[in-house]
């Protein structure tokens, strides 16, 4: 359907009017940050992709599990709604793929009580970034996966919902049914790949080559910061810990296989000591280990290359394994 | 003979096992820092895209290394051995006058990086050459901030110069601009800045200078050996958990930044690194200036500035 307007800051408006908290793209100098903001003009959509990743919406970086005394005295949970506005392709998959992490199996009850409650608004691309790599890995970034999406295309906004919580979100909106060439216009606009890089996955491949010394190689410059991992949308690595002897809290806040404390175990051996095994852990977890739960864990937003302080540089290292 | 050539020549001379130099990616034309076996050497590249530190790749090698190091570069490998972590006989150093480097992410706003070939400082424009053409742009408008207040762009050790000797000069012109604000807007203006931060420590963990196997910003201690009882364990000392939020992210650079006094070398890795932009510069370069103007010390001096504050202690 069409709208006339700004349909994102619209749907702001109306999502803080409901009682939502609100993640947007908002604008520090500049760049832009996924961020919960408290007024439509906090956010700003002249973006393609945020620094951090929309997962701070439903995976905070700091959260407070349990509250302590003497017993167990308060367990936050979430109970607002949430939304994410301007969520892009990659983002939006990739909350599909934290799904699967903390709610298959094992359920989180923290994550759950947010992620029930979520409405996704994703924006689909126009143009990609240098380091985007999202079509190899099977991701249409001008069709993402979300409750509604939309995409501006010459002048016009489409909006369209395929979830029920989409749907009902929608009906607060004055829409128009495209017309027949308008509709062919859409048609085209989804199925006109963007320029961008390719990623080459071989699993096979990857799976000889655990022991091979390419991965020396590969990490000699690494810093073992948290870069790349913070920055993924689909790194889902935690810490839990307590602050506060008799009273106080216990903490879940993000970790980093990247860091050499996160395998050090109580007995002083660290299995992965060195930074060219943490390194390759990371590959290995994007496109190997997390098989087992049904997809690669990337969805080639290209952050980890971007900003990786090192140059070190995902597509090359994983199409260039041997 | 242009400049990369001479860098070329000088590796080859240099009988060095091991070259730590640039090389230019081919998606984009950042250039990483690469260890090369001599035989490579042909694969390296030099320009003002060549923004990286490779002081502490060094303290990663064993046996004979030749480097390319840029003012900056060169004191943070002078910092390392005056501080007893890199060996000068095991290092041949060809060093490069250097006209300042470019800030990467000023110059993705000015050209599709992804059609760029090519880049050379000519007189005072960065000439990108393109895959199709060539544009000009003042090299003020993309310079790295950081080379604008550089006190030795001239290397300050070396086998090899390349390049006309250049002066620097100190300046805190900015910092005392800073100074001048109160302290209600100082506070102000850091709390905005470090509520950004998400504790990424990539500037903890890319500074030459950070090379503590045990840095006491980590949440807790690498000194557990199987020998530690459960209350040791315990009980080791924990200053910052990983806990995100402006008033822990103050601590941590307020720690971070203060075991650099007299140290930083002002290479502008830290700020170069931050994904969240912070301006981490500043805080280092205030350092510097505490240092310079209240202990009276110089980086130049042979001493390490703590050595040289336990003399003058007793
Ligand atoms: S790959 Fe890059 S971003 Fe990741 S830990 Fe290493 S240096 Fe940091
Ligand atoms: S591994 Fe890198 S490219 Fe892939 S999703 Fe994570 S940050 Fe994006
Ligand atoms: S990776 Fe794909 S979906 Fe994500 S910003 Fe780039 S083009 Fe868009
Ligand atoms: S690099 Fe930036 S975001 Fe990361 S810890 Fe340092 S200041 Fe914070
Ligand atoms: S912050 Fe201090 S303790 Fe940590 S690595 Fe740097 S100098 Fe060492």
């Amino acid at each position: 359907m069409i709208y006339e307007g700004e349909f994102l800051k619209d749907a702001i408006s109306k999502l803080l009017a409901d009682g939502y908290r609100v993640f947007a793209p908002s604008r520090v100098g500049d760049f832009h940050v996924f961020r919960e903001i408290s007024s439509a003009e906090e956010a700003d959509f002249n973006y393609i992709l945020p620094r951090n990743s929309a997962k701070v919406a439903v995976f905070p970086q700091n959260e407070i599990l349990i509250e302590y005394g003497d017993w167990i005295e308060r367990v936050p949970m979430e109970e607002k709604r949430i939304a994410i506005v301007g969520v892009r392709a990659c983002d939006a998959k990739a909350i599909k793929l934290l799904d699967k992490h903390f709610l298959e199996g094992f359920v989180d009850p923290y994550y759950k009580s947010r992620r029930e409650k979520l409405l996704t608004i994703a924006i689909a691309c126009n143009n990609a970034l240098i380091n985007c790599f999202c079509q190899s890995l099977g991701i249409n970034p001008r069709k993402p996966e979300a409750d509604v999406v939309v995409s501006e295309i010459d002048g016009r906004v489409f909006v369209s919902a395929d979830t029920e919580i989409g749907k009902s979100f929608l009906q607060g909106f004055n829409l128009r049914n495209e017309n027949e060439e308008e509709l062919e216009i859409k048609k085209r606009f989804e199925s006109e790949e963007l320029k961008m890089r390719e990623i080459r996955v071989d699993v096979e491949k990857l799976k000889k080559s655990f022991d091979s010394p390419y991965w020396k190689e590969v990490a000699i410059n690494c810093k073992s910061c948290g870069v790349c991992t913070y920055l993924c949308p689909t790194c889902f690595c935690f810490d839990i810990y307590d602050e506060g002897e008799k009273r106080g809290v216990r903490i879940r806040t993000w970790d980093s296989c990247q860091f050499p404390l996160h395998t050090l175990e109580s007995s002083s051996h660290n299995p992965r000591a060195e930074k060219w095994q943490r390194l390759r852990n990371r590959f290995y977890d994007k496109f190997y280990y997390t098989l087992r739960k049904g997809n690669y864990y990337c969805v080639g937003c290209g952050r980890c290359i971007d900003f990786c302080p090192a140059g070190i540089d995902i597509v090359n290292a994983i199409s260039e394994v041997r | 003979m242009n400049e990369i050539e001479k860098i070329k020549d000088a590796l080859k001379s240099s009988n060095a096992e091991k070259i730590v130099a640039f090389v230019r990616k081919e998606s984009e034309p950042r250039e990483v820092l690469k260890v090369l076996s001599p035989n490579e050497v042909d694969k390296i590249s030099f320009s003002p895209l060549s923004l990286n530190n490779p002081a502490k790749l060094l303290m990663q090698i064993n046996g004979k290394v030749a480097v390319v190091a840029k003012g900056c570069d060169s004191m943070a490998i002078r910092q390392l051995i005056k501080e007893g972590k890199l060996k000068r006989e095991n290092l041949f150093i060809v060093g490069i006058s250097c006209k300042g480097v470019v800030d990467y992410r000023k110059l993705a706003k000015f050209v599709n990086l992804s059609e760029v070939n090519d880049v050379e400082l000519n007189g005072n424009d960065l000439v990108l050459k393109l895959k199709n053409g060539e544009k000009r742009i003042p090299f003020l408008e993309v310079v790295d901030e950081n080379c604008l207040y550089c006190g030795h762009p001239t290397p300050v050790i070396y086998d090899v110069l390349i390049g006309e000797p250049r002066e620097g000069k100190r300046d805190f012109s900015d910092i005392e601009q800073f100074e001048r604000l109160s302290r209600e807007e100082r506070w102000n203006y850091w709390i905005s800045q470090f509520e950004r931060c998400i504790r990424c420590h990539a500037c903890r963990s890319v500074c030459p200078l950070c090379y503590c196997e045990e840095c006491m910003v980590d949440p807790s201690n690498l000194a557990v050996s199987p020998m530690s009882t459960p209350e040791e364990k315990a009980s080791y000392p924990r200053i910052l958990g990983k806990t995100v939020n402006a008033r822990d992210n103050t601590i941590y650079h307020l720690l971070r930044v203060l075991h650099h006094a007299g140290r930083c070398v002002g290479c502008g890795e830290c700020e170069r690194a931050c994904p969240m932009e912070l301006p981490l510069r500043m805080l280092e370069r205030k350092l510097e200036k505490v240092v310079v103007e209240i202990f009276g010390y110089d980086l130049n001096e042979d001493i390490p500035f703590f050595s040289k504050l336990d003399i003058v202690g007793d």
